[in-house]
């Protein structure tokens, strides 16, 4: 006899509030896509910006005025990966590459993750931190 | 889940709240993740209803004159019912100054404003009039005796009337003493600066020709002028140049000035400046007093809604505190007795004792200026009798036993019990009606610290006799507490003092008798061994049910205490001693006796018993005070 289980999928919101062409519902982020735009909020968030959470986000934009090189590419990598481990416990082996780019005054930052108890592939997206949002 | 807590004001309370109804009403599930973007919604809402909830509940609180907590709104629930709270008053001195001048000039005058700089504590302040004094030169010398002159800066602000109907005048500086206020108004045909404007109480009397302006506090401490409306006061015609002078003051801190230096401005008879020929002398007749912050948020809460039950008529003793505070903003505590109450009675009478905030007395010229304005508020027929303080002081010997393993140093446990006895002191007992309360002050010392572990702690009451040196005088001290009456005597003990035509120190001791009286003697401690011997064996009666102490005619030629003062003190009957009637009780910390006893059961020195200090609960046999 089949054993009926609740949906363990992850649903989220999402912020650009484009209505579905045909349905006009909200559109809504699904598991892989949910998780990979919390881990780009919490990493974009700056500590303090949320009310009464002081400690949620990284502060990975403080270092966007240094040196675009290795050492400051360390510096981000090592914020992203502890707010990654501090506030979004569905994902685990936690990857981060940073790669300064001097030339266009950038970092291109790529976040390798394994979601926790589901059957994915590893997961993997890039985003530049640049100095101005 | 339904919403049924509505006055959450916790943020997380409330974010748990939408967390839950979410949880069991929407298919999304991400919420409970920092991260995600619906966690960024509940929080954007919760932060939404958090103010909400926030201002809702500041504004009912700030609604009521009894939560009210923002001054602008105490004030504002005040005036409601018609209560000016006090503003700062400037520390007033009273001097006599002297100047000299070559000047032909029937009179001089001193200028409103700066007359003389005092220091207190190596602070100097301004002292000032707030209006001009003339007086007559004679013999090249101008004399202005008894001049009260204010702390502070003198000030001078100038409206000019428009007509528009949202026209203020508010004064703009902070810390004004609203009692130094003058306002003048100029009309079209008034010459100099017009004609004088007086404050008014209230709308009793007034009809549209009454010169006068109310006065209000609006925002941050400031005060606001309003004039009449032509039906009640006069009203101010367009143009015209209304001119108020005032003093701002440091209030309290100005207190205890008596050192004055001249720096006033002085003009003859036409309005110009004379220098002063030589030396300008001045003699302080009284330092600087009487200074006092604005009056405070909880003075307010507690005083405007008794200043409008009274009404502005002192009828019950009530009115009387109230009234009082308003009129002498120095009081600390009132006591008010009718004198149907007292023995014998004194119908008509108001025995009124006030406590000053600094020091114990008021001075005459106070009590002489309060009973004046008291006439304005008392009911035909009454006289009010405005008397000095009578202190009653309550003292303990108190045994304090501790475990001395839980203490490294004694001396350390011995400040802390003192630091709680000042406490106490301050919290529950110093006022007029007050009762010192033996079992809650016991507690109170267990509960100083761990390592104490129990005391015994013994009550006395005295009262200090203020003798007449060298003058032959009978004596009546009042303690309002029946006293403890130890058939063996040694109730009734005395500090020193000296007897006129007699060599030695002497002390007050008693002698029980029949129907709760006894008898008062005086003995003299003998050089040789310290051994006493009675010198006047009826010096006067003692009532130990009333709590009364008569002394026959006596004449006292010096006394061991300071101040011409004997201190005489009795056991009370009850550990719990009330201050009666006019009775200020004082709790005398400095008086009382801490010995600190080493508990050797508690710390299991001595777990017999066997070597522990064992404490009567009783009061010495000693014959003499202390």
């Amino acid at each position: 006899m089949a054993i009926s289980r609740g949906s363990r999928a992850f649903r989220d919101i999402s912020l650009s509030f484009d209505p579905h062409p045909v349905t006009k519902d909200l559109p809504i982020l699904k598991n892989a896509r949910a998780i990979t735009r919390s881990v780009q909020n919490l990493v974009q968030t700056i500590p303090t910006e949320r009310f009464f959470q002081p400690i949620l986000g990284s502060d990975v934009r403080a270092s966007l005025f240094d040196f675009v090189d290795f050492a400051t590419a360390g510096v981000i990598e090592e914020q992203i990966i502890t707010t990654i481990d501090n506030f979004e416990p569905r994902v685990a082996n936690v990857q981060v590459d940073v790669d300064p780019q001097p030339d266009n005054n950038n970092f291109n930052v790529t976040i390798f993750y394994d979601i926790v108890g589901q059957e994915f592939p590893t997961q993997e997206f890039s985003f530049l931190l640049e100095a101005t949002r | 889940m339904p919403f049924t807590k509505f006055t959450n004001l916790d943020f997380d309370q409330i974010r748990s709240q939408i967390k839950d109804y979410i949880r069991a009403n929407s298919t999304f599930t991400d919420f409970d993740f920092e991260g995600s973007n619906f966690s960024i919604l509940i929080d954007t809402l919760a932060y939404n209803t958090y103010i909400t909830a926030y201002n809702s509940n500041m504004i009912v609180n700030e609604s009521f004159l009894d939560s009210a907590t923002l001054r602008e709104n105490v004030v504002s629930l005040a005036r409601n019912i018609g209560y000016v709270p006090r503003s700062r008053s400037a520390a007033k001195a009273r001097i006599n100054l002297a100047v000299q001048t070559t000047s032909t000039s029937p009179t001089m005058t001193l200028e409103a404003g700066l007359v003389c700089v005092g220091s207190v504590n190596d602070s100097q302040f301004v002292f000032s009039v707030p209006e001009d004094v003339t007086t007559t030169i004679n013999s090249g010398t101008a004399k202005f005796d008894d001049l009260e002159i204010c702390q502070g800066t003198y000030l001078k602000k100038q409206f000019v009337v428009d007509g528009s109907l949202d026209q203020r005048f508010i004064l703009q500086n902070a810390f004004i003493d609203t009692s130094t206020i003058v306002v003048k108004v100029k009309g079209t045909s008034d010459s100099g600066e017009g004609r004088e404007y007086e404050l008014a109480q209230n709308i009793l009397n007034l009809n549209k020709n009454s010169e006068i302006y109310l006065l209000q506090e609006v925002q941050d401490e400031r005060y606001e002028l309003l004039f009449g409306d032509g039906f009640f006061g006069k009203k101010l015609e367009n143009g015209a140049i209304i001119t108020v002078s005032y003093i701002t003051t440091d209030g309290i801190d100005g207190n205890g000035a008596k050192n004055f230096a001249y720096s006033g401005r002085v003009t003859n008879n036409l309005g110009n400046v004379i220098v002063p020929s030589g030396d300008v002398t001045i003699s302080t007749t009284s330092k600087a007093q009487n200074g006092g912050e604005i009056e405070s948020i909880d003075s307010i809460k507690y005083f405007a809604p008794r200043i409008y039950s009274s009404q502005y008529r002192a009828v019950t003793a009530r009115d009387y505190e109230a009234i009082i505070q308003s009129i002498y903003p120095n009081t600390e505590s009132v006591s008010v007795v009718g004198g149907e109450e007292l023995n014998p009675p004194e119908f008509g009478n108001v025995i009124i004792s006030i406590k000053p905030k600094n020091g114990d007395f008021v001075s005459d010229f106070d009590k002489q200026s309060i009973a004046t304005k008291l006439k304005n508020f008392s009911l035909s027929g009454i006289n009010q009798k405005i008397v000095d303080l009578k202190v009653l002081f309550v003292e303990i010997d108190s045994a304090i036993y501790y475990n001395n393993a839980k203490v490294s140093n004694v001396n350390d446990l011995k400040s802390k019990v003192s630091s709680t006895l000042n406490t106490f002191a301050t919290a529950n007992i110093n006022q007029f009606g007050g009762r010192f309360k033996y079992s809650k002050l016991c507690q109170a010392i267990d509960n100083t610290d761990n390592a104490v572990t129990s005391n015994i702690t013994r009550v006395r009451i005295r009262r200090n006799l203020k003798t007449l040196l060298n003058t032959s005088a009978q004596y009546e001290l009042c303690y309002g507490n029946k006293f403890r009456m130890d058939k063996n005597g040694f109730n009734i003990k005395s500090s020193g003092f000296g007897l006129s035509g007699r060599n030695g120190t002497f002390h007050f001791t008693d002698t029980p008798g029949e129907n709760g009286k006894g008898v008062i003697s005086v003995v003299k401690e003998r050089n040789q061994d310290g051994k006493f011997e009675v010198v006047i064996k009826s010096a006067g009666t003692v009532d130990y049910i009333k709590g009364e102490i008569l002394l026959n005619t006596i004449t006292f030629s010096s006394t061991d205490k300071d101040n011409d003062i004997v201190e005489i003190q009795a056991v009370p009957d009850s550990n719990d001693v009330i201050g009666l009637k006019d009775l200020y009780l004082s709790f005398s910390v400095a008086d009382s006796e801490i010995n600190m006893i080493k508990d050797t059961i508690t710390s299991g020195e001595q777990i017999s018993g066997v070597g522990y200090k064992v404490t009567s609960s009783y009061l010495n046999g000693e014959l003499k005070r202390g």
